[in-house]
């Protein structure tokens, strides 16, 4: 059996891998107007099969998106991460819930 | 902590920032003056990025407002008394056409700051809800 630290430390990772990139995904909108800026994303799926691995010690990573820019060089779309946000919002919701879940888990055994 | 709501507020900064010049802009587009006194000069906000070594960022800031021509443009207006002996008033060089479309880039990005303030705001409250 997964013991409940790991499923903490996965968890936990998780959630601060989601809170990561909800800043990634501010920060793009906040340069949605800005000439030459590039879109950047963080790598949650990848990252979070490193961190199983090695017991959730893994660092979430910063990535450029790579679409094309625009004449101005920036190359944000709104509606892209609108809709990252709106994901990453549910995910966040879900991830609370676990988190939420292993606790009161946690709170019987030590309770009886 | 909590810096996807600050992020959001610098983008909001930076628009609003735009949303005044514009305003300033439209404002003094018809102000004619006698050519060689200084005449309004169009501003336009320069943005750039706030870098967060090993982040993905700190979201936007002001980091200049640049300045359009200082010379204006010459208009043939003899009875207007800021006329010069030519009969030219100088007036702000300001496209108009520009100024509305950048008011409307202006908005929408607004919007958009305001709503990720919304739902950073949200998640950082269902983080602060967990408990056993």
């Amino acid at each position: 059996m997964a013991d409940a630290a790991q499923s903490i430390g996965i968890l936990q990772f998780s959630l601060d891998s989601l809170v990561q990139q909800q800043q990634a995904i501010a920060n793009n909108i906040a340069n949605v107007n800005t000439p030459g800026y590039q879109a950047t994303q963080v790598t949650f799926a990848s990252s979070l099969a490193a961190a199983m691995a090695d017991g959730g010690t893994a660092t979430a990573q910063t990535v450029p998106e790579g679409l094309a820019s625009a004449s101005d060089g920036n190359n944000v779309s709104l509606a892209t991460e609108m809709t990252l946000m709106q994901k990453n919002s549910l995910q966040s919701q879900t991830v609370d819930n676990a988190l939420s879940d292993q606790f009161t888990v946690l709170s019987d055994a030590i309770t009886g | 902590m909590f810096e996807s709501i600050d992020i959001a507020g610098s983008g909001i900064n930076v628009d609003q920032t735009w949303i005044d010049t514009i305003g300033g802009n439209v404002a003094n587009s018809s102000d004619g003056v006698t050519p060689g006194q200084p005449v309004y000069q169009a501003q336009y906000v320069d943005a750039a990025p706030v870098p967060e070594p090993g982040g993905p960022g700190m979201g936007s800031q002001v980091q200049k407002i640049e300045l359009g021509s200082a010379q204006g443009q010459m208009a043939y207006d003899p009875t207007n008394p800021k006329a010069n002996a030519q009969g030219e008033v100088a007036y702000p060089v300001v496209d108009l056409a520009q100024q509305m479309t950048g008011l409307i880039e202006s908005q929408t990005s607004y919007q958009a700051n305001a709503s990720v303030m919304n739902k950073s705001t949200a998640a950082y409250e269902s983080i602060l809800h967990i408990k056993a």
